[in-house]
């Protein structure tokens, strides 16, 4: 039997290499209409009046009084809405569509059309919480009653873009029956299709969503594409014709969600031997204008704030701001990059005031099995970092480097980041909030489908979720089918994010494949069902965030090093080397394809990309002023795929798609402040942010 | 009226002059490869070749191409050095979510036209104006290189 | 209604441009995105268009023993790879943009354009470029300096077009040129800088400094340079704090989306030292 881990043919590789993959902009239809979105131009204000001109025959203002069912997407907290009513809240808040056929026509109406704001005060500071969670772990008091040392320190991170080659768009159409289709670049066809539901007050069966080719997604495409289905569903339920809207890159990077900005302040109780015994931590974010998922990814920022190292007295709180800018969301680490950020800056700096090689402290506090995680849940399963500690070093040559740049004269620095991802939903998400069901179905000719609502938005789910259920059958693989989910055909396997997909939805797959094996009988149609259902030992108190927050863990170490111009201090990336515990490969090409752009983004997270707002409104919306990396840009990659089978994973597999951007921030963070010489709090760590360092005295 | 040849076959537009040449391939010819990711020019989602050169064809204007060879990923598709291409992008991985990837091609394709042996460097320079952000590049740099060193001749 | 015209040859555009209102128009990779409209409709350009692009007797690179002459459609990736253009002047177009927009761009599209941050214009100014500006009744031989006068304006007429642009063969002894901008490729620079010198037996009889992306224009100061000619190398280098002081007051950064004031007026200072330092 082969070792899954061994690369094969990337499923949709030749479709995807000719350019005859199917993205929706791809797609045409008969008698299509167009959709474009007016938007508020004030992050805050009352609507007062809307004129509109006449609209020619077969135009249309679509609004929220066209909407049958609740005028709000359905996300984690309740207040998105489908149109602004009375009052707008963001730039770019929507307030209606204008649909037509001619694009031409719509502009055309669009500048005809007069609204009257009465402008409000906007709020752009951290002030207003609408959601505060707080946790604690030991004894936090005696931990702070005379420690040997107490050090604090604040540090910031900014917004970070999807910036998926592919914009976001959507078709929708009417059915017979009043039933709408909509066919999105998405990555959860089940969100999609329950926000339509509720927006339109519709029976289950009267919405379909499909998913066409996904052209990279992040996260992006998590809760924002509801946001446009529920639109457009109201659109085709008034109209009554197909309605086509893909945002043009300009209006995507200014509508859509981001990276939350986070202020993050750490304070550590410190005992003679150096060791962290009690750490407190407050994590602010910026939710935007609506809340969303905000909640959720405070949540894991907050869980993450012991990172990879054990500290058994913890004060954790935080708070989600709403500011008057546009909402954000969804993000490849959804909370933890920021607070990997800080925790490894945090215990470097502790290190430096404490005069102790910074090594030394984190191998102190390194995480072990047995090990009471940050809410006081346990780590079950074998960490391995040490062993992958010790190859990161070996093969970045890090002992050496660190050593001979530590001389402020040398402008090169490297740095390493230790960290940890959470595996699947937070706490009891998955029972609770999804209760993912898998089908395999097989026909009378022996032919096997994979009826899942996973998403290949390009991670390669499409080849590990069928690679899982062929090599668990025996049989050829092209026997086995996964076409692209359809709600209509697909139950809900729940979204696919939160490094769940490979683990929960591939272990449901396995345990399904190994009962259709069991129970096979050639050319009868047979259907196997499986259900998830969580380990019994996994305990999560929701309010005090108490207990195993993840089913499983997987583990990261970045090396980053760099060179920094002393004339005109932009960083190079030299090298990058990375070691991951994933549990298992279930196909090392995609994974280390992951790796790789992983590591990109959490690299340029760290320095490169920067996305800032002037009283609202975003100064950074094309692709020519949100710099992401170039081919020239990137350094070369070695990456290290260290084998750490997990029990309840198929064939050993935890989860992958965000543990790879987690920690390239720190890394190349470490990296320039050891280049520098000076201590970076904030990151971007732009050019100008390290000139302003440079030319501060203070270290 | 704007003759050019479009992946080896003769064609006729006639359609404004400044329309962008990647709304000419999309809507009139009904090409899916040559993708809008940016409209400025950024990206390289909608690159195609023009005399064998890569262009952006979502600022190239329809009048540019008269009496032009236009080449796009689906005409780029039917020859040996596409092959060679795909066969070293599966092996290295360098395609994910595929969107920059009938770009990319384009790119590969200009630049081992114009050398054929390219060291790294040369080749990131010239993938340096199709963005990708699954891959982090790197994949798609070694199938660039492996391409170019199995088929020999070919370039 | 727009007209749209593809001119037969040189004579037949010059002929256009002086019947009637034309706007002319190059590789189109500026006049497409600053006049475009939503995707699937064409740019506003509410003028009539002469598409100049595929004039093949605009294409081309001549050298003789004193000037380069380069055909004002010869596209910038041509230029990279053609051993007649300076090597200065290649340095800087090799970190322009990315291969396809160097497939489509022209240095005369560049100048047209006069942006304050056009990085070919640096090494054009510092090499004294002349361009060729013809009409139907006259052929204009300017300095470079004195065809762009400000952000997005040029002196060039309604019935004028880019011929050519012609570049001094230059001997320094030494040039250097640096692009700052957000990432190694395909960037608006933030600042830009070329340098050059000849030194001869450790006078400097040639020395040249051009700064991109830091005023309205190019700037270059002939009076600034002339008074470093005939000054040994070491004298030069004795001069820095005067000379950034000088450049300082030329200077006029902004904040904006890619940048801020500070960091680009230090960064322009860093540069003229590092240069004058490696002399």
């Amino acid at each position: 039997m082969k070792d899954i881990s061994q690369s094969i043919q990337k499923e949709d590789h030749i479709e995807k290499v000719s350019g005859k993959s199917l993205y929706v902009s791809d797609i045409k239809m008969d008698h299509i209409l167009y959709a474009k979105t007016v938007r508020s131009i004030h992050p805050k204000a009352k609507i007062l009046n809307i004129e509109i001109p006449d609209l020619p025959k077969d135009y249309f203002i679509v609004d929220y009084r066209d909407i049958p069912g609740k005028n709000h997407v359905n996300m984690i907290f309740e207040d998105w809405p489908v149109f602004a009513e009375k009052q707008v809240n963001y730039i770019g808040d929507p307030i209606m569509l204008v649909v037509g056929k001619n694009k031409q026509t719509i502009n055309d109406l669009i500048g005809q059309i007069k609204i009257e704001y009465q402008v409000l005060k906007p709020k752009f500071e951290y002030k207003t919480s609408v959601i505060h969670k707080s946790f604690k772990k030991g004894n936090i008091k005696k931990a702070f009653t005379k420690p040997f040392k107490t050090i604090s320190y604040t540090y910031e991170t900014g917004y970070q873009e999807q910036a998926y080659i592919e914009p976001q768009g959507f078709i929708a159409y009417p059915e017979e029956d009043g039933k709408i289709t909509l066919i999105g670049s998405i990555q959860c066809p089940y969100y999609v299709k329950n926000a339509v539901l509720k927006t339109m007050g519709f029976a289950d069966d009267k919405v379909r969503v499909i998913q066409p080719s996904v052209g990279g997604a992040f996260g992006g495409k998590e809760e924002f594409p509801s946001v446009m289905a529920c639109q457009l569903a109201v659109a085709v339920h008034k109209i009554g014709r197909p309605i086509k809207m893909i945002y043009e890159r300009e209006e995507d990077m200014s509508v859509t969600t981001k990276r939350h900005p986070s202020k993050i302040q750490l304070t550590a109780a410190i005992d003679k031997e150096y060791r962290i015994q009690g750490l407190k931590a407050h994590v602010a974010l910026d939710s935007g204008a609506y809340i969303g998922l905000s909640g959720v990814v405070l949540a894991r920022a907050m869980i993450a704030s012991t990172s990879s190292y054990t500290i058994d007295n913890l004060d954790i709180s935080g708070d989600v701001y709403e500011t008057n800018t546009v909402p954000n969301g969804a993000f490849r680490g959804f909370g933890a990059p920021q607070m990997i950020f800080a925790v490894e800056m945090f215990i470097h700096h502790i290190a430096k005031e404490l005069n102790i090689d910074p090594l030394i402290l984190r191998l102190m506090h390194l995480a072990k099995q047995n090990d009471l995680t940050s809410t006081s849940g346990v780590f079950r399963d074998p960490i391995i970092m040490k062993k992958m500690i010790d190859k990161a070093m070996e093969i970045s040559d890090y002992e050496q480097k660190v050593k001979i740049y530590q001389d402020p004269s040398v402008f090169k620095g490297i740095g390493m980041s230790w960290f940890l991802h959470g595996c699947g939903f937070t706490g009891s998400g998955e029972s609770t909030h999804i209760n993912a069901k898998v089908k395999l179905r097989k026909d009378a000719n022996d032919q096997v489908f994979l009826l899942v609502a996973a998403v290949d938005m390009g991670q390669g789910a499409k080849t590990a979720l069928k690679k899982i259920v062929v090599q668990t059958l025996g049989i050829p693989s092209q026997q086995v089918s996964f076409d692209n989910p359809d709600t209509d055909y697909v139950l809900d396997s729940g979204p696919t994010v939160a490094s769940r997909t490979t683990m929960i939805v591939g272990g449901l797959l396995a345990r399904a494949a190994l009962k259709l094996k069991e129970t096979w009988i050639d050319h009868q149609e047979m259907e196997i069902l499986e259900q998830y259902q969580q380990p019994e030992y996994i305990k999560w108190d929701e309010d005090t965030m108490v207990g195993d927050a993840y089913p499983a863990y997987s583990w990261g170490v970045n090396v980053v090093e760099v060179e920094v111009s002393k004339v005109t201090y932009q960083t190079k990336v030299k090298g990058i080397w990375s070691v991951y515990d994933v549990g298992k490969s279930i196909d090392d090409r995609l994974v280390l394809g992951q790796a790789d752009g992983g590591i990109a983004q959490g690299v340029a997270y760290g320095y490169l990309e920067v996305m800032k707002h002037e009283q609202g409104k975003l100064r950074q919306k094309t692709m020519t002023d949100y710099i992401i990396p170039t081919a020239v840009d990137m350094a070369k990659t070695e990456t290290v795929i260290m084998e750490n089978p997990y029990i309840l994973g198929p064939y050993g597999a935890k989860g992958v798609g965000e543990l790879t951007l987690v920690g390239g921030a720190p890394a190349v963070a470490l990296a320039i402040e050891q280049a520098i010489n000076k201590k970076v709090y904030k990151i971007p760590a732009t050019p100008e942010y390290i000139m302003e360092l440079i030319n501060h005295d203070k270290i | 009226m704007i003759k050019f040849k479009l992946n080896g076959k003769d064609v006729e537009v006639n359609l404004d002059p400044s329309s962008r040449l990647l709304d000419v391939l999309r809507n009139h010819f009904n090409l899916t490869g040559p993708k809008e990711g940016c409209g400025e020019g950024e990206c390289g989602a909608c690159a195609v070749l023009v005399d064998g050169r890569i262009i952006h064809s979502c600022c190239f204007p329809l009048a540019n191409v008269a009496d032009k060879e236009v080449t796009t990923i689906e005409g780029f598709s039917e020859t040996k050095r596409y092959q060679a291409l795909a066969d070293a992008m599966l092996e290295e991985g360098g395609s994910q979510c595929g969107i920059c990837t009938p770009g990319m091609m384009i790119a590969a394709e200009s630049l081992l036209t114009q050398n054929p042996k390219p060291t790294d460097e040369e080749i990131r320079i010239g993938i340096s104006g199709n963005l990708c952000r699954c891959t982090g590049y790197n994949m798609i740099v070694k199938a660039i290189q492996k391409a170019s060193k199995k088929g020999d001749g070919l370039w | 209604m727009v007209k749209h015209v593809i001119p037969k040859n040189l004579q037949d555009a010059l002929n256009h441009l002086y019947q009637g209102d034309y706007h002319v128009i190059a590789g189109g990779t500026d006049l497409m995105i600053q006049k475009r409209n939503s995707a699937d409709l064409p740019p506003l350009f509410h003028s009539n268009m002469l598409y100049l692009i595929n004039l093949e007797e605009l294409k081309y690179v001549m050298k003789d023993e004193a000037q380069i002459k380069i055909g004002s459609m010869t596209s910038l990736e041509t230029l990279l790879h053609h051993k007649d253009v300076p090597e200065l002047l290649k340095e800087v177009i090799k970190e322009m943009a990315s291969p396809g927009i160097r497939n489509m761009a022209t240095l005369a599209g560049n100048i047209a354009n006069a942006s304050p941050a056009g990085d070919s214009l640096v090494p054009l100014y510092l090499l004294d470029a002349i361009v060729v500006l013809a009409s139907t009744n006259q052929t204009r031989y300017l300095p470079i300096e004195k065809v762009i006068i400000g952000p997005r304006k040029t002196v060039i007429q309604a019935n004028e077009l880019i011929k050519e642009i012609i570049i001094p063969i230059p001997h320094f002894t030494q040039t250097s040129w640096v692009k700052v901008g957000g990432r190694f490729a395909d960037a608006i620079s933030k600042v830009s800088f070329a340098g050059a010198v000849t030194v001869s037996e450790g006078i400097i009889t040639d020395f040249r400094i051009a700064l991109g992306a830091v005023y309205m224009t190019v700037i270059r100061n002939r009076a600034f340079e002339k008074s470093y000619k005939d000054l040994s190398v070491e004298e030069l280098k004795n001069q820095l704090p005067q000379i950034l002081t000088r450049y300082q007051e030329l200077i006029k950064p902004i904040d904006d989306q890619r940048s801020n004031k500070n960091y680009r007026n230090q960064v322009a200072s860093n540069l003229i030292t590092d240069f004058i330092q490696k002399i």
